[in-house]
C-alpha cells in the first residue's frame, strides 16, 4: 500500500442474519443449509447447492409484522400415532415421524390427478391427463382411517384432487368420511360440476347436516377477465356465479378461495370480501399467494406475494373496515404461514345500514394467544375459544365455530349494561360472522423445515402417510406419489422461476423439470452437512 | 376503563348524562384497560416488583391484573374495587389459578381504603384515578398505604379538557368517563403534593389510539344488536363517525392520550 492510495474501510453487510435453518435445492432438490436475513426491512430466505449454485426468496414482505408473529407460537400437540421414524431428518422422513411439532388439524385426500381444467396455475399439476391415477373408495377409507388413528376425533377433512367432484365415488367418500370421527368435511373445487350439475349439488348438500358439515372450499380468483384467462385459461365467471347461485340453493356454505398473483389479482381483494360478505353461500374468503411449486408462470421469488403484502393490501383496499392489526397470526402452525380475522357484519355493503366490525376490535387477541410473554391466561374458556378460531381447522358453518365465537365474546365484560346483554347479543349474530383467512404456502424456493416441522395441514397419501402440505407439493413427495400410484416415472418439479429459465424444459404436465443435461442419471451431487453420519471436521 | 370505582358522588361529578356509567359500561367494557396486559407488565417492570413484594392494586376490575403479578412477578397482591360483582369474578379468578394464597380482594373505596399505614411495598392504579372525584384525596390514601420507599405506579387517560375537540361532547358517555381526566403534569403534581417524589413519566398514546377503535367497534355492535335500546338511552348512531375522527385528532393533536406515571415514597 502507497501513501496515495486510500485505506481499507470494513463495511457492513446490508441485511441483519436472523435464523439458520434447511431447505432444499430448488432444481435438484437436495436438502441444503438455509440462512434468514432481513434486508430493506423485508424477510429473504438465501441457500446455496453445490451443484445449481444459490437461490434467494421472499419469504415476508413486512420484517416488523414477521418478528412480531413469533410470540403467536402455540406448544404442539402430539398425535397419536406417527406413521415413520425419524432416519435422516426433516424434511425426508415424512411422516408424520416422531420429530413433528403439531398435530393435524386439517387432512387432505387427493382424489384424483385428473381434472377438467387445465389451469395455468395448479401446484398439484393436474389437468386432462391419461396417465395419473384416481383412488378406490377402499383406499379413500383406509386414508380415512390413518388420519382418525392419529388423531382419535379429527377436526376437518378436505377432498381435493385433481378435481374431486369428477370422481364417481366423490359421494361415497364423503359418506366414508361422515362416518367416522371427523367433525366436518371440505371439498376443493372448481366449481365446474356444481354449477351444471343440480343434482350434484343437491347430493352434497343433504350431506351438509349439523353436526357433521360439509363446506365447499371454491376457487375463485376475482372478477376480471384477464384474472381469469391468466390464472384458470378460460372466463369461469359465469360457472362460479352459477356454483354459488346453485350451493345457496341446497344450504352449502361456501369458502371463496383466491389465488392471488402479482400485478395481476392483487387489486381485487376488497372486492372478493365485498362480494363474498353479500353472498348468501359465502362465510369466509381465503387468500393464498400463488404457490410456486406444481404449474405456475414464470416469476420471481424475490418480489412475489406474501402475507403481509395480502394484509397491508386488504387494508389499503378497505380501508373503512380493516387496518392490518385486525389480522392475527395461527397459533397453531407457524405463525408466518397463515393469519385469520374475523368479523361481524349485518346488512349488504353498499347499503346505509351495512355494518361491519374485526373481532379483533372487541378484544384484545393479544391477551390471549401471545403464548410467549402471557404466561396468565386471562380466562382459559376464552383463550380455548381464540385458539379454535385462530387455527387451520376453523370453518364456517360447522357448530363449533358458532360456539367458538360465542365464548370468545363472553370475554366482553359488560353483560347486562343498560339492559343489553353484549356478548350475548353477538352469540346471537355469530351466524353472520366472516372469516378471512391469509395463507403462503411454501415453495421450492422459501422452503424452511422450521415450518415445515410445525405444519399441521397434511397431506394423507394412499400408501397411509401423514405429509405435511408443503412438504408434499416441494420437497418430492406429490412426484413420488405419483409415479407409485400411476406406475409412470415423473420427474422432480422446479418451480418456474425468471432465473432457472436457461435449464428448464415442459413436463407432459405443464410443469417446469431441469432439462437434460447430460449427466441426469447422476445421482445429485451435493449432500447436506447435517444428519447425515459425518464428522464436521474430515481429518 | 373500569367504571367501577364511581360512586353516586362520582358518577355526579362526572356525568353530566343521565345514563351514566350504564352505557360507559357497555362501550368500554367493566374491566378494560388501555394497553392490555403488555401495558400492565411495563407498569409492573417500572416498579421492579420483587417476589413476595405485597402489591395493592386499586380499582383491580376482575382481578385480571393481580393475577399477572402474583403469577409472573411472585407478588402478593391485595386488590379493592368498589364493585361487588367484579370482586366476586376475581376471588373465582384466584381459586381457579391456585393462587388464592397470594391474591386477596376486598370492596372498598380508593378515597377511603381499607388498609392501615405503610402496609404495600407498591400500589398500582389502571385507568381509574381519572374517575375519582377527589383526586387529592385519593393520592393521599394511596400514598398512606404505601411504605417508606415503595413505589406507586398509575397508567391513566390525559386530557386537556378546556381544549377537547366540541364534537367529542356528543359521546356523552365516553366523555362522562374522561371529563374529569387532568393533563400528564396535573397527575405528577397530585402526586408529588400528596408526599411522593415522581420518578418517570411517559405517554402511550397509541392505547388510547386502540380504545378509541374498540369504542367504534362496539359502538357498531350495538348498531346491529341493540339499536333502539342504545338509542332510547340517547346515543346517536349518525354522529358517531364524526365523534370518532375528532377523537382520533385528539390523540393526534395530543389534547387527549394515555400517561404512565411512577413516583416513590420518600425514606
Amino acid at each position: 500500500m502507497t501513501a496515495t492510495e486510500p485505506a481499507q474501510v470494513k463495511r457492513d453487510r446490508d441485511e441483519v442474519f436472523v435464523e439458520f435453518t434447511k431447505s432444499i435445492c430448488p432444481v435438484c432438490k437436495v436438502v441444503v443449509d438455509g440462512q434468514v436475513n432481513i434486508r430493506a426491512d423485508k424477510v429473504y430466505l438465501r441457500k446455496r447447492c453445490k451443484e445449481h449454485g444459490w437461490f434467494e426468496a421472499l419469504v415476508y414482505g413486512d420484517a416488523q409484522m414477521y418478528l412480531e408473529s413469533a410470540r403467536f407460537n402455540k406448544p404442539g400437540t402430539i398425535p397419536l400415532t406417527f406413521q415413520t421414524e425419524v432416519k435422516d431428518g426433516c424434511p425426508s422422513d415424512c411422516g408424520l415421524c416422531p420429530e413433528h411439532k403439531q398435530h393435524a388439524c386439517l387432512g387432505l385426500i387427493e382424489v384424483n390427478t385428473g381434472c377438467n381444467l387445465d389451469c395455468p396455475i395448479c401446484f398439484a399439476d393436474s389437468g386432462h391427463q391419461p396417465d395419473g391415477y384416481s383412488i378406490t373408495l377402499e383406499q379413500c377409507e383406509a386414508m380415512l382411517d390413518v388420519f382418525v388413528a392419529s388423531e382419535g376425533e379429527a377436526e376437518v377433512v378436505m377432498f381435493s384432487g385433481g378435481e374431486p367432484t369428477i370422481h364417481k365415488d366423490i359421494l361415497a367418500f364423503i359418506d366414508a368420511a361422515q362416518a367416522r370421527p371427523i367433525k366436518a368435511v371440505n371439498v376443493n373445487t372448481n366449481g365446474l360440476r356444481l354449477a351444471s350439475d343440480k343434482r350434484f349439488a343437491a347430493e352434497v348438500g343433504r350431506r351438509n347436516v349439523p353436526g357433521r358439515p360439509v363446506n365447499i372450499y371454491l376457487q375463485f380468483d376475482g372478477f376480471d377477465e384477464r384474472t381469469h384467462r391468466e390464472i384458470r385459461g378460460r372466463d369461469l365467471r359465469a360457472i362460479k356465479s352459477r356454483a354459488l347461485d346453485n350451493c345457496a340453493e341446497v344450504g352449502l356454505t361456501v369458502t371463496l378461495v383466491a389465488a392471488v398473483e402479482k400485478d395481476l389479482n392483487i387489486h381485487e381483494l376488497g372486492d372478493i370480501i365485498e362480494f363474498g360478505i353479500t353472498h348468501p353461500a359465502v362465510r369466509s374468503v381465503s387468500f393464498q399467494p400463488v404457490t410456486h411449486s406444481g404449474r405456475h408462470i414464470e416469476f420471481d421469488p424475490l418480489t412475489r406475494l406474501t402475507n403481509s403484502d395480502i394484509i397491508h393490501a386488504i387494508a389499503a383496499q378497505r380501508p373503512q373496515w380493516f387496518q392490518a392489526s385486525d389480522f392475527f397470526p395461527v397459533p397453531c402452525c407457524f405463525p408466518t404461514c397463515r393469519s385469520i380475522t374475523y368479523l361481524l357484519t349485518e346488512g349488504t355493503p353498499g347499503q346505509p345500514d351495512f355494518g361491519l366490525v374485526p373481532i379483533p376490535r372487541l378484544l384484545n387477541v393479544a391477551d390471549y394467544l401471545d403464548y410467549v410473554t402471557n404466561r396468565v391466561a386471562p380466562d382459559p374458556a376464552v383463550r380455548e375459544a381464540l385458539e379454535k378460531l385462530w387455527s387451520a381447522s376453523a370453518s364456517m358453518g360447522t357448530d363449533s365455530t358458532s360456539a367458538k365465537l360465542a365464548t370468545a365474546a363472553a370475554a366482553l365484560d359488560c353483560a347486562d349494561a343498560c339492559g343489553v346483554n353484549l356478548p350475548e347479543a353477538i352469540a346471537n349474530l355469530t351466524d353472520q360472522a366472516f372469516m378471512i383467512v391469509i395463507q403462503d404456502f411454501l415453495d421450492p424456493y422459501t422452503l424452511n423445515v422450521k415450518q415445515l416441522m410445525k405444519c399441521c395441514v397434511m397431506e394423507i397419501t394412499p400408501d397411509g402417510r401423514l405429509i405435511p402440505f408443503c412438504a408434499y407439493n416441494s420437497v418430492g413427495y406429490r412426484e413420488q406419489v405419483r409415479a407409485q400410484m400411476s406406475g409412470v416415472a415423473i420427474a422432480d418439479v422446479v418451480p418456474n422461476a425468471a432465473a432457472l429459465q436457461p435449464i428448464l424444459t415442459l413436463s407432459p404436465y405443464g410443469s417446469k423439470i431441469a432439462a437434460a443435461d447430460g449427466h441426469q442419471d447422476r445421482k445429485p451431487v451435493a449432500y447436506d452437512a447435517t444428519n447425515v453420519g459425518d464428522r464436521a471436521v474430515d481429518r | 376503563m373500569t367504571t367501577a370505582p364511581l360512586t353516586p358522588d362520582a358518577v355526579k361529578a362526572c356525568c353530566a348524562a343521565a345514563y351514566g356509567s350504564d352505557l360507559v359500561s357497555l362501550l368500554l367494557g367493566d374491566a378494560y384497560h388501555p394497553g392490555g396486559l403488555a401495558l400492565t407488565r411495563e407498569l409492573a417492570g417500572a416498579l421492579s416488583l420483587r417476589p413476595a413484594d405485597r402489591v395493592l392494586d386499586v380499582a383491580c376490575g376482575r382481578g385480571t391484573t393481580a393475577l399477572l403479578l402474583a403469577q409472573e412477578y411472585g407478588a402478593r397482591v391485595e386488590g379493592v374495587d368498589l364493585a361487588a360483582a367484579n370482586v366476586a369474578v376475581a376471588k373465582d379468578l384466584a381459586e381457579a389459578a391456585g393462587t388464592a394464597a397470594q391474591l386477596s380482594f376486598s370492596i372498598g373505596d380508593a378515597e377511603a381504603l381499607p388498609y392501615p399505614d405503610a402496609l404495600f411495598d407498591a400500589v398500582i392504579c389502571e385507568c381509574a384515578f381519572c374517575t375519582f372525584p377527589a383526586k387529592p384525596t385519593a393520592a393521599a390514601e394511596l400514598t398512606r398505604v404505601l411504605r417508606r420507599g415503595g413505589r406507586i405506579g398509575i397508567t391513566d387517560v390525559v386530557a386537556e379538557p378546556s381544549r377537547l375537540p366540541r364534537e367529542l361532547t356528543g359521546l356523552t358517555a365516553w366523555v362522562a368517563c374522561v371529563a374529569d381526566a387532568r393533563p400528564l403534569d396535573e397527575y405528577a403534581a397530585l402526586l408529588t403534593d400528596a408526599g411522593l417524589r415522581v420518578t418517570r413519566t411517559g405517554q402511550h398514546n397509541d392505547a388510547m389510539s386502540r380504545m378509541i377503535d374498540q369504542l367504534e367497534a362496539r359502538l357498531g355492535v350495538l348498531r346491529m344488536t341493540a339499536r333502539a335500546r342504545v338509542e332510547s338511552l340517547g346515543m346517536d348512531f349518525s354522529k358517531a363517525p364524526a365523534m370518532l375522527a375528532a377523537a382520533r385528532t385528539a390523540v393526534a393533536d395530543g389534547v387527549l392520550g394515555y400517561a404512565m406515571v411512577i413516583a416513590e415514597k420518600r425514606q
